[in-house]
């Protein structure tokens, strides 16, 4: 590390300011970031999403949309100025040659139709102008680096043939294919499942040290960062607010945005309470932004930070950060807030585990199975899938994409029809098949969802108002005009909406305030069991932990069970109660959440809670990464049942691999009594 | 980094306390007032060439409905004497008069006014059809497979043969017109109302109205219409010139409507007869038809363009 600091930077870029000339207005996208890119090191850009960090990052290449351009400051690589390129020929002999690029959804870098062969051949013999045959050699020779087997046979393949994993490290081929000195990741694996997830990065880092890339990686996930970066800088509203050394930005970090962030994560929130959250969304850049941008949205904000911009202060020889809480006449202050912190810190105790000694029954699904016709095939997304929720708690639902949990949550909300087996009793009443229309009505009443997208789920062409009253005028739940408006008042102002927002359209409002709107319309009906369905995925890291506080708030208050849907074990271990993890259609574990992450027996729960990325730099370096292959077990002569094997603990396994699990067990009790 | 240089000169130590937290403010996002309808029209009205065609459609519409009500002239009136014949373009007659000694301007826009009311009206009809007939298409898994066959069924009988056949059943008249071209359009127009439909069918606000039991009419009519209500206006803008050009290719082929109906079609037609020697007779009504069609086709495309919100920059 020492010795990075005394060479030169490779790639330098200071006070970069980038303008979009957006519906008639400028947008100032940068606002003077700088940096400093050293060889072979990894950087990651974090913050959240509209902070200009891809932006940033693009105007290294010249990629930058049509109508944006960078209006000032300077990008130096090894002696050329950047900003001085006009045309294409230019940015070519540094665009994916020198500085290549891997974004997040591999399908946008791929052409569909085109064998994924012939496109890195292609980018191989466009650069050097090597000749076909060779170029083909060694685009099989890179196949295999990213770790594609067969690669003579898949070189033929087009990317619908791949999975998203697959397609990403076909485009990290592509993108290495040149033997780029820096290679910029934007988002890299956000679209992709957790145990994907940490494969990729596990290649990224083998890569970067047989090519001696230097790597940047543009991401809000700090677990991920905390994973693979030597050097972090934090971006806000178009700056760069803090920069410095990983462990320094996790365990000392000195900017109020950068603690928020930190604070904010559900890993390291404690059970029961709430968690820290940033409130508003990152500022309009349309607007001339006066003093600390973090500010407005900072409750610990100075007088000054209002009126000044301050300037960059140094820690340490690696650590700098912009905030006037550094300035020597903020000492006392900072202090002060620091003791604030500490207090509250040792205040706080975890609730107690849910008591399920006098818990009912609410929802039991019996061997549910769910069939789908895909043309003359059918497919079964959900394979004979029996547990039951207690009322009063949180069951979570995890498992990766096309696991089938969606599935689920939906075949309880009853969307499905005829392709639904097996049976979901509701306080001991069938709910699957037809139901008489005073049935339907009540069960509208009390089960409800909530929906992954914030943007996906609401009508972009109907009132807020509206929105929210639908399931009241479905039933005509209120007396007059009146008494309708009055609860949706009543309820936007229990999930945190200013009741001004009623005559607004969806898209006049930010992720994590479409999801309260999303949650005050299925709370209007006054449930007392919601299908949340992945309510927070979509959501930048500080309103997620707005909307877990809500979902939170709302179930101690109304008293409500939650069917939690996730694929993120770190978020579903701050609030859940028990966890039953999926794999392709079939539950495999179920158990208690405290004891699932002690004790997980099922080796795809294992493999699962391996790749869990954890937001502190020493924790994630040392952690073994665990894989899973169905093929390990013997199913065939011996079929699978889903056994308790210890009380509230279930899981899928045939008579030898429970005698396996039951060792086990034995063995940690063993282990514990000692 | 110079710290020095960048510190204001100075700075107020009482300022650096804590500042009164606006809630507020706080959560004042940086949302963008963007809204559909005025983005979408934004975009329509920024190029020249439509507002000039939107312009010059309104004048002609116009002009068609209130030339008929303030014109003496009687665009039928034949005239016996031969030198009111096949006159050129003057002060009196601005386009001419026709074999027969017909105002050929006064019967352009008795032509236009026919020709736009028959456009008008198999839009309505293909596009209101058509957009019924999507939705339950779209909505009902269970009808596919009748309408794929009678998509089939209807748009591979070439359309000429089956305009030429209906108009030999049935006795030439407007009606028979209408019915020849809307019992066949509106297929098309619902098969492209399928699809728009069935990738929004299942979008998660659509199902979050059905966990909130949502009946279909108010699914129908609040969350499927408001979004493809540009679609409609686009086909509908593109039907008219699409119309209008059968009626005048009817009449090409001999099977349109009788001579003594004045629509486009038919002055094209006549003028066509004496082309070689009064190339204006044809010329002149063909500039309009060609107008209304290049500027009904235009706008629905430019439509298009600016309703998808990709365009909205």
């Amino acid at each position: 590390m020492e010795q990075q600091r005394k060479q030169e930077p490779i790639l330098s870029a200071k006070d970069v300011r980038i303008q979009f000339n957006l519906r008639g207005q400028i947008l100032t996208a940068v606002r003077g970031a700088s940096l400093d890119l050293y060889e072979g090191e990894t950087l990651a850009i974090v913050g959240e999403s509209g902070c200009g960090k891809s932006v940033f990052t693009k105007s290294f290449i010249g990629m930058l949309d049509k109508n944006g351009r960078v209006t000032g400051g300077s990008i130096h690589y090894r002696g050329e100025e950047l900003t001085a390129y006009t045309t294409e020929q230019e940015w070519l002999k540094v665009r994916g040659k020198k500085i290549a690029m891997v974004f997040q959804d591999p399908m946008t870098s791929l052409n569909p139709v085109r064998t994924i062969g012939e496109q890195i051949t292609e980018v191989i013999t466009w650069h050097f102008g090597t000749e076909h045959e060779k170029a083909k050699q060694e685009a099989i020779e890179i196949l295999k680096k990213v770790g594609i087997s067969d690669a003579e046979v898949r070189y033929r393949q087009y990317p619908g043939e791949f999975s998203g994993g697959m397609r990403q490290r076909v485009v990290i081929a592509t993108a290495i294919a040149c033997r780029p000195e820096i290679l910029i990741c934007d988002e890299p694996t956000t679209a992709l499942d957790v145990t994907v997830q940490a494969q990729i990065l596990k290649l990224i880092k083998e890569l970067q040290q047989e090519y001696h890339m230097t790597v940047v990686y543009i991401t809000h996930d700090l677990g991920v960062v905390a994973n693979v970066a030597d050097r972090v800088s934090v971006m806000y509203a178009g700056q760069i607010v803090e920069h410095g050394l990983v462990r320094e930005i996790f365990h000392e970090p000195a900017h109020p945005y950068t603690k928020a962030l930190l604070q904010s994560l559900p890993q390291l929130g404690v059970k029961g309470h709430e968690l820290y959250s940033i409130k508003g969304t990152p500022p309009n850049l349309f607007k001339e932004i006066r003093g600390d941008a973090f500010a407005p949205r900072n409750p610990r904000a100075m007088e000054i930070d209002f009126e000044e911009e301050p300037p960059m202060f140094q820690i340490s020889e690696t650590h700098w950060a912009k905030t006037w809480l550094l300035h020597p006449l903020a000492e006392g202050y900072r202090a002060k807030i620091e003791a604030e912190d500490a207090a509250r810190k040792d205040k706080i105790v975890p609730d107690s585990p849910f008591d399920y000694s006098h818990a009912k029954k609410l929802l039991q699904v019996k061997d549910l199975s769910v069939n789908f016709k895909l043309g003359a095939k059918q497919f079964k997304a959900v394979d004979t899938v029996s547990f039951d929720i207690y009322k009063g708690e949180t069951l979570s639902l995890v498992g990766e994409s096309g696991s089938g949990k969606t599935t689920i949550g939906r075949a309880i909300m009853r969307i499905y029809g005829s392709n639904v087996e097996g049976s979901i009793l509701y306080e001991g009443e069938e709910i699957t098949g037809r139901l008489s229309r005073e049935k339907a009505k009540d069960l509208h009443m009390e089960m409800q969802m909530i929906f992954q997208d914030p943007m996906a789920s609401l009508n972009e062409r109907a009132k807020v108002d509206y929105i929210i009253s639908e399931g009241l005028y479905n039933y005509h739940l209120y007396e007059d005009e009146k008494d309708r408006e009055r609860k949706v008042v009543a309820i936007m102002q229990e999930v945190g909406l200013s009741q001004d927002f009623i005559t607004r359209f969806p898209h006049e409002f930010s992720g994590g305030q479409r999801q309260r709107i999303g949650i005050a319309r299925s709370l209007v009906m006054g449930p007392d069991f919601i299908v949340a369905d992945e309510p927070i995925s979509a959501l930048d890291v500080s309103i997620r932990a707005q909307v877990i506080n809500l979902l939170n708030k709302m179930k101690k208050e109304r008293n409500l069970t939650y069917l939690f849907i996730a694929h993120d074990l770190s978020v579903v271990r701050f609030i859940s109660d028990r966890i039953a993890v999926i794999h392709k259609g079939r539950l495999v574990e179920l158990a208690p959440c405290e004891e699932l992450f002690a004790q997980p027996l099922h080796p795809y729960t294992k493999a699962l809670l391996s790749a869990v990325p954890y937001p502190d730099p020493d924790v994630e370096r040392n952690k073994i990464l665990l894989t899973y292959d169905s093929r390990m077990h013997s199913y065939e002569t011996d079929p699978p049942v889903w056994t308790e094997i210890l009380p509230g603990h279930f899981i899928l396994a045939n008579r030898q691999e429970i005698a396996i699990y039951q060792k086990e067990i034995d063995d940690a009790a063993g282990r514990r009594a000692e | 980094m110079d710290e020095k240089k960048k510190m204001p000169a100075a700075l107020d130590p009482l300022k650096f306390r804590a500042a009164v937290y606006d809630q507020i403010a706080g959560e004042d996002v940086g949302f963008s007032n963007y809204s559909y309808w005025r983005s979408t029209l934004r975009t329509f009205f920024r190029s020249k060439a439509v507002v000039f065609l939107v312009t010059a459609v309104l004048a002609m519409i116009v002009m068609s409905i209130v030339y008929p009500i303030v014109s003496s002239v009687d665009p039928r009136a034949v005239v016996v004497d031969p030198r009111q014949w096949n006159l050129r373009p003057s002060m009196d007659h601005f386009f001419g008069t026709d074999s027969l000694g017909r105002d050929i301007w006064a019967r352009a826009w008795y032509g236009a006014r026919n020709s736009f009311l028959l456009g008008f009206a198999i839009a309505c009809s293909d596009v209101g059809f058509g957009t019924l007939a999507g939705a339950l298409w779209g909505y009902n898994k269970k009808l596919d497979p009748f309408f794929v066959e009678l998509y089939n069924i209807i748009t591979n009988i070439p359309s000429t043969v089956y305009l030429v056949l209906l108009a030999y059943i049935m006795n030439t008249s407007y009606l028979t017109l209408f019915f020849a071209m809307a019992s066949r359009g509106w297929i098309v127009e619902a098969r492209f109302f399928r699809n728009r439909i069935l990738s929004i069918r299942d979008s998660e606000y659509n199902i979050a109205s059905r966990c909130l039991g949502t009946p279909m009419h108010r699914i129908a009519f609040r969350n499927i219409v408001p979004h493809i209500i540009s679609l409609i206006i686009m086909e509908a803008a593109l039907c008219i010139p699409y119309s209008i050009g059968s009626e005048v290719f009817m009449g090409f082929v001999g099977v349109g409507l009788p001579v003594d109906a004045i629509t486009l079609g038919n002055i094209v037609n006549q003028g066509r007869q004496s082309f070689t020697l009064h190339p204006y007779q044809m010329l002149l009504p063909t500039a309009i038809l060609c107008l209304i069609t290049v500027a009904f086709y235009v706008i629905g495309n430019k439509f298009a363009d600016a309703s998808d919100p990709r365009n909205h920059v």
